[in-house]
C-alpha cells in the first residue's frame, strides 16, 4: 500500500515564498496537496479533504488573531501547526505553534519535518504490509457473505466499532472499498472459493 | 494523468497553447461544444465567439491543469447556463463513449483470461455502470431542470420530485469509489495472462475517466450547489 496522501495548508501572503516552499516539497518524495489559503478562516472550508495533516502559517497572519487562531486549532486536534518564520517574532506568538520552519532552514530538515507527517499515523504504517491479519481475514469472509457490521461483531463476538475498524484496515491495505470488489480480491487470494460464492 | 508543474491559464492565452500544456484540456473544449480549428484565438475570442462564461472557463481550465478550486468563486447567474452545458455534455462522455469503451475491453480482457475473477469483474462493472446510468438520468431529469427553473425565476412548487443536495453527494462518492476498487483490482491483485497490453489500455481508460469525475464532482459541489443554493437564497427575498 502506498502511502497516504498528506494535505497540508498554507497561509503564506508572499507568492515567491509560497511557491519556493511548495517546490521544496515536491522534492521530498511525500505524496503531498498543498492548499494556499489567503486567509486563516478558509481551514475550515477547504473541500474533498479527509485529514488536514498539518498547516504552515506565517505568525504575522494570525497576530491580532490568537483567539481566532486557538478556536480553529481545538476544531482540528489532530492537525500540526507550524509557523514558517522569516522575521523576528516574539516567542509568546512562537508558542502557539508546534513545530518551527526558518527561512535558512535546509531542505532535508524541512523534508524530515514533512516525513515525519507522512509515517506519524501508526494505524497507516502497519497498513503498509498488504498482508490480511487472520481476524481481518475472519471479517473479510463475512462481508463477503453480505453482512451487517452488527451482524459480523455479533458472529465474531467482537464490538461493532471493532469491526469497523477492521473494515478499514483491510480497505487500507487492499485499496478496494465496496463490498463486491472485496469479493473478487477474496476470490482472486483463495480467500473464499468461488464456488462457495456463486452458492 | 496528473502532472503538477502546470500553468495557470489566463484569459489572453492562446487556446492551442494551453492543449498543447495539456492535452486533457481537448475535453474541456468538448464539453464546453467549442470546435476546431482554433487558428491563433484566445480563450477570450474563442469563448466570446460561443456564448460561453469566460470566467466559467477559466476556473474549470484550472481544475484540468491541476489546481484545486481556491476561495470563492464570484459566478453570476447567467454563468450556470455554461456549467450545465459542461456538465450535461461530460454526462454524454461518460455514458456513451467510456464506460461503452471499458466495458468492451473487459469483454475482450475474458476473451484471453477467462479467470472466474475476470468474470467477476465484468459483472461488477455492469452493475457500477447502471448505477451511474440511474445518477446521471437523475441529474439530467430532475437536477439541471430543477436549476433552469430558478433561472426562470420561477418560485419552484413544493411537492414534485424533491432534489436533495445531500444525495446528490452521496450518489458521488459512490460513483467515485467502485471506480477506484476496478483500478486497484487490475492493477494490483488480479493475475495477468496475455493481457498485458489490454490491461494497460483498461487502466488508462479508467483514469481518464477519473480524471474527469474528480474535475466533474468538483465543479457541481464546490461550484454549482454553492451558486444554487445563493440563487434560491436571493429568489426567495
Amino acid at each position: 500500500m502506498n502511502k497516504r496522501r498528506i494535505n497540508i495548508a498554507v497561509l503564506e501572503p508572499s507568492p515567491i515564498i509560497f511557491e519556493g516552499l511548495s517546490n521544496i516539497f515536491s522534492k521530498s518524495g511525500t505524496y503531498l496537496k498543498l492548499y494556499r489559503i489567503d486567509i486563516l478562516n478558509e481551514i475550515e472550508n477547504l473541500p474533498h479533504i479527509e485529514k488536514l495533516d498539518a498547516v504552515i502559517i506565517n505568525p504575522a497572519q494570525i497576530q491580532n488573531k490568537i483567539k481566532d487562531f486557538n478556536v480553529i486549532k481545538r476544531n482540528n486536534p489532530d492537525t500540526y501547526w507550524i509557523a514558517l518564520v522569516y522575521s523576528f517574532f516574539d516567542n509568546q506568538i512562537l508558542s502557539h505553534f508546534d513545530k518551527t520552519i526558518g527561512i535558512t532552514d535546509s531542505m532535508e530538515f524541512i523534508n524530515e519535518l514533512i516525513n515525519k507527517l507522512g509515517n506519524s499515523d501508526s494505524e497507516i504504517h502497519a497498513a503498509e504490509q498488504e498482508h490480511l491479519t487472520d481476524r481481518e481475514i475472519d471479517v473479510l469472509k463475512l462481508i463477503v457473505k453480505g453482512m451487517s457490521n452488527k451482524e459480523i461483531g455479533d458472529a465474531l463476538n467482537i464490538s461493532i466499532h471493532t469491526v469497523i475498524s477492521h473494515r478499514k484496515n483491510i480497505s487500507q491495505k487492499t485499496g478496494i472499498k465496496s463490498q463486491s470488489g472485496l469479493t473478487i480480491y477474496a476470490i482472486t487470494n483463495k480467500i473464499i472459493l468461488l464456488e462457495d460464492y456463486t452458492n | 494523468m496528473y502532472q503538477t508543474k502546470r500553468n495557470y491559464i489566463l484569459p489572453g492565452m492562446k487556446v492551442s497553447e494551453i492543449i498543447l500544456e495539456n492535452p486533457s484540456l481537448l475535453l474541456l473544449l468538448e464539453h464546453f461544444e467549442l470546435n476546431f480549428p482554433f487558428h491563433d484565438k484566445t480563450i477570450i475570442d474563442l469563448c466570446s465567439e460561443n456564448n460561453i462564461s469566460i470566467d466559467v472557463f477559466i476556473s474549470f481550465a484550472n481544475l484540468y491543469n491541476g489546481f484545486s478550486p481556491a476561495g470563492n468563486f464570484s459566478f453570476a447567474k447567467e454563468d450556470i447556463y455554461s456549467i450545465i452545458l459542461y456538465l450535461k455534455n461530460s454526462h454524454n462522455y461518460y455514458e456513451n463513449e467510456k464506460y461503452p469503451e471499458i466495458k468492451n475491453y473487459i469483454e475482450q480482457l475474458y476473451q484471453v483470461n477467462s479467470l472466474p475473477e475476470i468474470k467477476l469483474i465484468g459483472k461488477f462493472f455492469d452493475e457500477y455502470f447502471e448505477e451511474v446510468k440511474e445518477h446521471l438520468a437523475y441529474e439530467n431529469k430532475v437536477v439541471f431542470p430543477y436549476f433552469y427553473k430558478l433561472l426562470g425565476k420561477q418560485q419552484t412548487e413544493t411537492g414534485g420530485t424533491a432534489f436533495s443536495v445531500k444525495e446528490y453527494r452521496d450518489h458521488h462518492s459512490d460513483i467515485e469509489f467502485k471506480l477506484n476498487d476496478l483500478r486497484e483490482l487490475l492493477l494490483k491483485h488480479i493475475p495477468v495472462k496475455n493481457d498485458r497490453v489490454l490491461r494497460r489500455k483498461i487502466i488508462t481508460s479508467l483514469f481518464e475517466v477519473e480524471y474527469d469525475l474528480n474535475i466533474h464532482s468538483t465543479i457541481e459541489e464546490t461550484i454549482l450547489i454553492p451558486l444554487i443554493s445563493k440563487l434560491e437564497k436571493s429568489l426567495i427575498e
